[in-house]
């Protein structure tokens, strides 16, 4: 086995469209202000915690901007935060639910928005893992010395699969109310790069896992086919676009009675990771944990602390109630928030989780904060 | 050494043309030069702050810029000092002839790893000679055009000596300072291999009884004079 290089997250940026929407601003962008669907979104509110999110939809419910223009946006901040130019990049990874279009594919159409020079691109596609499986390929890259400097991105506009104009004419159930009363829209980016920042800690990336259960679970959350098994010839592709639309495949939708299963499987998998000694649970200082609902907080909490008895929640981070469940984007998004706030101190250790409902997969990432390097000690 | 004594230096492939130095004699001499080389190194500002441990990533890339300005010249001057071994020096020529081929595409291993630590090729490629490198590569050629120019084995000493013994031993310093992956100091690492075939060529050709003494005051001369524009040319960084 050779010499690596290690990886470092150098700069963060996000970018979340237009301003804040209360609980109260949902019905104007999405609608549903029937009284039923009004009593459904009232108890998911309740039950999510999110209080506000952002939306590309203006106040009459259309968009505002690109899938695309949300990732570029974050990534810029990214650069600037870190002080370089997307010239400087060699690869940029990005991660997304639902691209802009069906071809080509989503890394390509940020990149040629982006601009900069050449670059290797990969097109993370899943749900909300996808993050940490872009940021992988990022770090293995680096790692490997290949690439010095990547740019990451997770970038999320669900808001066009929970518009009114979805929901016209086709039944309902919970398994759509529950994302379109939780998911919202917005990117967040990271830098990363084979050196720390020069004069600024850095988070140096120690290891990023992640596994997919799907050889024995079915679908949880899906968009484009009619319940959980796709059927040949019955896929949104082979249906003409209205019948499609007709029967609600352009609605995501999610098995909601399968979700405690993934929350009781995504802490199996973080016992395993301690038991490995990926995550040295006496030295473990912060987790950033994305959950689509404050209901599975609680759980995952608590799950946590069973293997960290000192985790109180001054250690544990999540912004799910003030900037919504962004699927892709939100570990990032949060990753960011933790980091500009000054959450963190040199010597410290971050896990990232990132469990993903699709068909039950689940990302873990390790960080140890560094700091720059001339208030380091010469290595001998 | 005048040009008198340069221009009857023979090494010859007819055996007995003149007495044959005493090789061992030479490879002291030799080993004198290269001690000294080795004490001047200590004293060049990069190969300190890489010994401290307080070189930066910005130093080794300004190294690599530095040196790949002299590198592409490396095969040239090979294959020009091939082009005047005479047939009596059949030997010399093939050797120099394969060695220059084996040369040839190692800039763009320097360049490869200039670009995965971050630099520009452009810029790299568009970049001039420092005054050392200047220095040594006009040096090299200027002495390449003589007829049968044997001193450069001394030449030869000194860089392929830098390439197998030292080379190999910065990029691991580098690496252990900077976190560098095997994938970013090819160059250094691959010399230690190359260079130490080539020093045991070199070695051969030294031991083969073909040099005689106005050949080894030449090459002792010509290592001395390497010796010293190759520490320029360490030390003379972006100037």
């Amino acid at each position: 086995m050779g010499t690596t290089a290690s990886a470092y997250l150098t700069g963060f940026g996000r970018y979340l469209p237009g301003d804040p929407v209360d609980n109260h601003g949902i019905v104007a962008r999405l609608g549903g202000d029937d009284p039923v669907t009004a009593r459904i979104r009232g108890m998911i509110l309740d039950q999510n915690g999110i209080r506000q999110r952002h939306y590309a939809l203006d106040e009459r419910g259309e968009p505002t901007e690109l899938n695309e223009e949300l990732a570029v946006k974050a990534l810029r901040a990214a650069l600037d935060d870190r002080g370089i130019r997307p010239d400087d990049l060699r690869m940029l990874a990005t991660a997304t639910t639902i691209g802009d279009v069906l071809v080509p594919g989503f890394a390509s159409m940020v990149h040629g928005r982006l601009g900069g020079g050449p670059m290797q691109l990969l097109s993370a596609s899943g749900v909300c893992a996808s993050s940490l499986q872009a940021l992988d390929a990022a770090v293995g890259k680096v790692k490997l010395g290949e690439h010095p400097r990547v740019a990451v991105v997770g970038s999320e506009l669900a808001s066009r699969s929970l518009r009114q104009r979805r929901f016209d004419g086709i039944r309902a159930g919970m398994d759509s109310h529950f994302l379109r009363w939780m998911l919202s829209d917005g990117a967040g980016a990271v830098v990363v790069e084979f050196q720390p920042h020069p004069s600024r800690p850095s988070l140096r990336v120690d290891w990023v896992r992640h596994v997919s259960l799907a050889h024995e679970h079915d679908v949880c959350m899906r968009a484009g086919m009619d319940g959980l098994e796709p059927e040949v010839g019955r896929t949104w592709q082979d249906v003409g676009i209205g019948d499609a639309e007709a029967s609600g495949m352009f609605v995501l939708r999610q098995d909601v009675s399968v979700l405690d299963d993934l929350a009781g499987a995504g802490l199996r998998e973080f016992e395993q990771l301690v038991d490995i000694g990926l995550v040295d649970v006496s030295h473990l200082d912060h987790v950033v944990c994305h959950y689509s609902t404050n209901a599975f907080r609680d759980l995952a909490f608590d799950g946590l602390r069973k293997r960290i008895p000192t985790l109180d929640t001054d250690r544990w981070f999540s912004n799910l109630e003030t900037c919504g469940n962004t699927g892709a984007a939100s570990i990032f998004i949060a990753l960011e928030e933790a980091w500009r706030t000054g959450r963190f101190s040199p010597g410290e250790t971050i896990l990232l989780a990132v469990p993903e409902s699709g068909r039950f997969s689940f990302a873990f990432a390790h960080l140890t904060v560094v700091a720059p390097p001339d208030q380091q000690g010469a290595p001998t | 050494m005048t040009t008198d004594t340069a221009a009857t230096a023979t090494t010859t492939d007819a055996a007995g043309a003149a007495s044959p130095a005493e090789p061992a004699a030479l490879s002291e001499r030799l080993a004198e030069v290269w001690a000294e080389l080795e004490e001047r190194l200590d004293r060049v500002p990069i190969l300190r702050a890489l010994a401290e441990g307080t070189v930066t990533i910005d130093d080794y890339r300004r190294l690599l810029f530095n040196l790949r300005q002299q590198v592409v010249d490396g095969s040239p001057w090979i294959s020009r000092a091939a082009s005047n071994f005479d047939i009596d020096h059949f030997t010399l020529r093939a050797a120099a002839i394969k060695h220059a081929e084996e040369e040839h595409r190692d800039y763009l291993m320097l360049e490869r790893d200039y670009v995965a630590i971050g630099g520009s090729l452009d810029e790299l490629r568009a970049g001039r000679k420092n005054l050392g490198s200047e220095a040594l590569s006009g040096y090299m050629f200027t002495y390449a055009d003589r007829p049968n120019p044997v001193g450069l084995l001394g030449a030869m000493f000194i860089i392929e000596g830098l390439g197998a013994k030292r080379a190999a031993g910065w990029a691991a310093r580098f690496q252990e300072v900077l976190g560098l992956a095997d994938n970013q100091v090819h160059f250094m690492t691959y010399h230690q291999e190359a260079d130490g075939a080539h020093t045991g060529d070199l070695q051969a050709i030294l031991d083969s009884g073909i040099i005689d003494d106005a050949a080894a005051d030449e090459i002792v001369r010509c290592a001395q004079v390497v010796a010293r524009l190759y520490a320029l040319q360490l030390e003379e960084l972006d100037r």
